[in-house]
């Protein structure tokens, strides 16, 4: 099956039968940027194999049997940067091996980096040490288990993530986009050295694989080395699940002891990167809370002095759209007019040229900007292949500037608040010293 | 105009001084959209206790002013904010505080000789009243309060307070929220006046500009706002004993598992230019020898359940301090602390290991002029203590692996050693 992605000024390549491999060659960077992604559905009974899996790709392959080996062949190759980690984009996980090099011609000696770096990936994905045939070694398998067990656990000490965590899941309400990326401590225990070797098998073998590059390289090379390595029967992508509402101003309050309240809430937009009002809901977003000079930001801090944060982001894959805010406990209520204030008057359409100009042009340097990346670049391609579509650079930035005050408007009315999470204190009191 | 270049990092770095005393660097990077700028002065929480020039008295100032004065920097006569001139050119702009320096920024993808001007004009023109002071209180605290909230932040910051007796390094970058709420108007002039002289003042630019443009606009801007001389700031540190205040600190907090973190207050301060700099890159690399993710204690520790790759361990400093810090999430703090103390003096440094470390970091050197944000840190920062950021490839080939076994005797004894630990709630 061919998927249906145009590609833009910039990349090159394309995405066939569950195999894809991009090319962005420029000379701007002295640096080589390859990321490698198997891309699955989130579900609860494979998540936490997923987020597992990266753990063990780093601890050993074939050619370097431990992390110390992988380590010193890492600072050989000129300190190349690399990682092994799980992501996340709506309903979908993705695992991914990335490495940054530097290219040859800026090192003495010339060497290839650009081959040594492929070689690289290619051990770590395809060549993990296994001590006896089909399985991860066992050890390696507990031990990361339990570093996975205590980072799932670990999200707690971060405030702003959990918060994030708590209103996503309560809005998804069963839905697979609630799951976390790292998935749950419950799903742990069942596996093994061999099921996740098996897992790992099944992934390598059947999940649809994208290889994105951004440097001084030939598409050429990288087209045959996709083609040769990893032209297997593959799984298509599998579209995401757009999100529907399921609640209606749903307030959840939960009770810690933490010195700051934060509170979070969570809205339905109905649009997705591939919508044609998306550009007017990226304005909407800007508008209200995405810039210094925004609504949000002017109102809740500049004004009223109530946080030192308070923005509003929304989500390309999901249609949703958070706004958030650290606040005193005791300010609740006010925030929370204040923020509906803001709200209603987007809705009202009081948006001044001013508004409008400044949120296009920090969008226009925002994209620009994007382009002095590589790992940006590699990103919000990745975007546009899993949604299959969007626009990105000067097509873009010429959508948004043409989206007037009455587009706003309509977004506007289609904006529902969904839940709220709000995180204070449990009055244990303030005492920073313990 | 100075132009100097490095053959090995294949970079060039273009400077000029004026006669005010004010420094510009530029350093170009064709075909890149993107230019960023800075203007920062070398004055952070630290320097909180000063003779102002011309006069003979010690001034105070309350813990956190530095930070603060950076707030309030964006605030303009006519009640507007400066984050609005920026917005109108398509530019973002920010600003940080450290224990050394203030730095204001602007990133852009284009009008950038309107931007410059922008950035020049609002650090050197300061409007504080009693009203914007008072309102700058309630934001600054919510930002303080969020610290509270961030373990990693508590561990380290714990971790100063039980290094250091005297020195200001030991307290937080934005002070408390009883230290900032008697910061006055008449305090931040005072604190302007003596620390934002050109003289103690950098700008850096890097993008694909042409350096003589960018050094022509900022000689006219400054030449029209007629800066006289500035007599040398004094600034006055506590003396600081040897010894460490306390050996261990610990903090409960809602965490899922214990942070730990182990500090070495380094004695050996009072250098700067390429004396620092040597200094640290043996410390640097002392740490990635002893526990970089290459090393023996590294991949023992990982073995042991003891770690998680999140581990670390790195020196950092100024002129007037310096301090090691090693460490990450651990079930057993005081294992993992035993552990430590035993295998680090004894853990073997092998000249391979080094001279493969001396590859990473040339190839990390040429990584950094890739990214603007961190080059721009990295050159401020070695700029405010004389360090010459060309001649670190240089410095780093010359060090030996006796260099880094003397680095070792002299920082890691028991009486410069505490460690800060963040505890669950629930922990026995």
């Amino acid at each position: 099956m061919k998927h249906p992605i145009q590609t833009e000024a910039g990349f090159v390549g394309n995405f066939h039968n569950g195999v894809g491999w991009y090319v962005y060659p420029t000379k701007r960077f002295k640096t080589i940027s390859l990321q490698a992604f198997w891309v699955n559905d989130l579900t609860p009974s494979t998540a936490a194999q997923g987020a597992l899996l990266p753990h063990l790709l780093k601890r050993g392959t074939l050619r370097w049997p431990d992390s110390m080996a992988i380590e010193k062949q890492l600072e050989t190759l000129y300190g190349a940067s690399f990682r092994a980690d799980v992501g996340k984009i709506a309903d979908k996980q993705l695992i991914s091996v990335s490495l940054d090099i530097v290219h040859g011609q800026y090192l003495p000696g010339t060497p290839d980096t650009l081959h040594a770096g492929l070689a690289f990936l290619e051990e770590i994905l395809n060549h993990p040490l296994t001590p006896s045939k089909n399985q991860f070694a066992e050890q390696y398998v507990e031990q990361e288990k339990e570093l996975l067990r205590r980072q799932i656990r670990g999200l707690i000490n971060d405030k702003n993530q959990y918060a994030m965590h708590r209103l996503l899941e309560t809005m998804a309400d069963g839905r697979a986009f609630g799951l976390r990326k790292l998935g749950r401590v419950s799903d742990l225990d069942a596996i093994d050295a061999s099921r996740l070797y098996q897992y790992y098998e099944k992934v390598r073998d059947q999940s649809p694989f994208v290889l994105l590059v951004v440097g001084d390289v030939d598409p050429a090379t990288i087209e045959s080395y996709v083609k040769q390595g990893w032209s297997r029967g593959r799984h298509p992508l599998g579209a995401i699940e757009p999100y529907t509402p399921r609640h209606h101003n749903h307030e959840v309050i939960e009770e810690q002891p933490v010195s700051q309240g934060k509170v979070n809430w969570g809205y339905a937009t109905g649009h997705t990167l591939t919508s044609p009002q998306y550009p007017a809901l990226m304005m909407y977003a800007g508008v209200l809370g995405g810039f210094p000079h925004s609504k949000l930001f002017v109102n809740v801090r500049e004004k009223a002095s109530l946080a030192y944060y308070a923005y509003a982001r929304i989500d390309a894959a999901l249609s949703l759209m958070v706004i958030g805010a650290g606040i005193e406990f005791e300010d609740y209520q006010a925030t929370k007019r204040i923020v509906a204030e803001q709200l209603e008057a987007m809705v009202e359409g009081e948006i001044s040229g001013q508004e409008l100009q400044y949120t296009l042009e920090a969008f226009r340097n925002d994209i620009l900007s994007e382009e002095d990346s590589a790992s940006q670049l590699i990103g919000r391609q990745m975007e546009k292949i899993l949604l299959g579509g969007g626009l990105t650079g000067d097509q873009l930035i010429k959508a948004l500037s043409e989206v007037s005050v009455s587009d706003i408007r309509a977004v506007a009315e289609g904006i529902q608040l969904d839940t709220t999470f709000f995180l204070t204190t449990d009055g244990s009191g303030r005492d920073s010293d313990g | 105009m100075d132009k100097r270049s490095n053959a090995v990092i294949g970079e060039t770095l273009y400077t000029e001084r004026l006669a005010s005393g004010l420094t510009i660097c530029v350093v170009k990077r064709p075909g890149m959209k993107k230019v960023f700028g800075t203007f920062a002065t070398h004055y952070g929480s630290i320097d909180n206790t000063f003779v102002v020039p011309g006069s003979t008295g010690v001034t105070d100032v309350p813990d956190g002013i530095a930070h603060f004065l950076e707030h309030k920097m964006f605030e303009k006569e006519d009640g507007g904010d400066v984050f609005n001139d920026f917005a109108a050119l398509g530019a973002s702009s920010n600003a940080y505080t450290d224990y050394t320096s203030t730095t204001f920024l602007f990133s852009t993808t284009g009008h950038v000789q309107q931007n410059l001007e922008i950035l020049l004009d609002f650090v050197q023109r300061p409007y504080f009243t009693t009203e914007n002071v008072e309102k700058e209180k309630g934001i600054i605290e919510q930002e303080i309060r969020m610290y509270l909230d961030m373990p990693g932040d508590r561990l380290h910051s714990n971790l100063m307070e039980a290094l250091y007796s005297h020195h200001p390094v030991r307290l937080d970058i934005a002070g408390s929220v009883e230290s900032i709420r008697t910061i006055t108007p008449e305090m931040l002039y005072q604190c302007y006046q003596t620390f934002y002289h050109p003289s103690n003042m950098v700008v850096f630019v890097t993008g694909d500009v042409d350096p003589e443009a960018i050094f022509a606009q900022v000689r006219r801007n400054q030449e029209a706002k007629g800066f006289g001389n500035q007599a040398e700031i004094t600034r006055i540190f506590p003396d600081e004993p040897l010894e460490i205040k306390k050996p261990r600190v610990e903090q409960r907090m809602p965490v899922a598992a214990p942070l730990f973190m182990m500090g070495f207050k380094d004695n050996a301060v009072g250098k700067q230019g390429q004396d620092l700099l040597r200094h640290e890159i043996v410390m640097g690399l002392m740490w990635q020898m002893l526990l970089g993710k290459s090393s023996r204690v590294y991949a023992e520790l990982y073995q042991q359940g003891l770690i998680n790759d999140r581990f670390q361990a790195r020196y950092s400093g100024g002129i007037t301090y310096g301090m090691s810090a090693v460490g990450g999430e651990t079930l057993d703090p005081d294992l993992l602390q035993r552990e430590l103390e035993q295998r680090l003096p004894e853990a073997t440094l092998r000249s391979e290991d080094l001279a493969r470390l001396k590859q990473k970091e040339m190839g990390e050197m040429i990584g950094l002029f890739q990214s603007p944000e961190d080059l721009g840190y990295v050159f401020n920062s070695m700029y405010f203590r004389q360090i010459d950021l060309l001649s670190y490839l240089d410095v780093l080939n010359s060090i030996t692996i006796q260099d880094v076994e003397r680095a070792r005797e002299g920082h890691l004894t028991a009486q410069v050693r505490s460690v800060s630990l963040i505890l669950p709630l629930e922990h026995p």
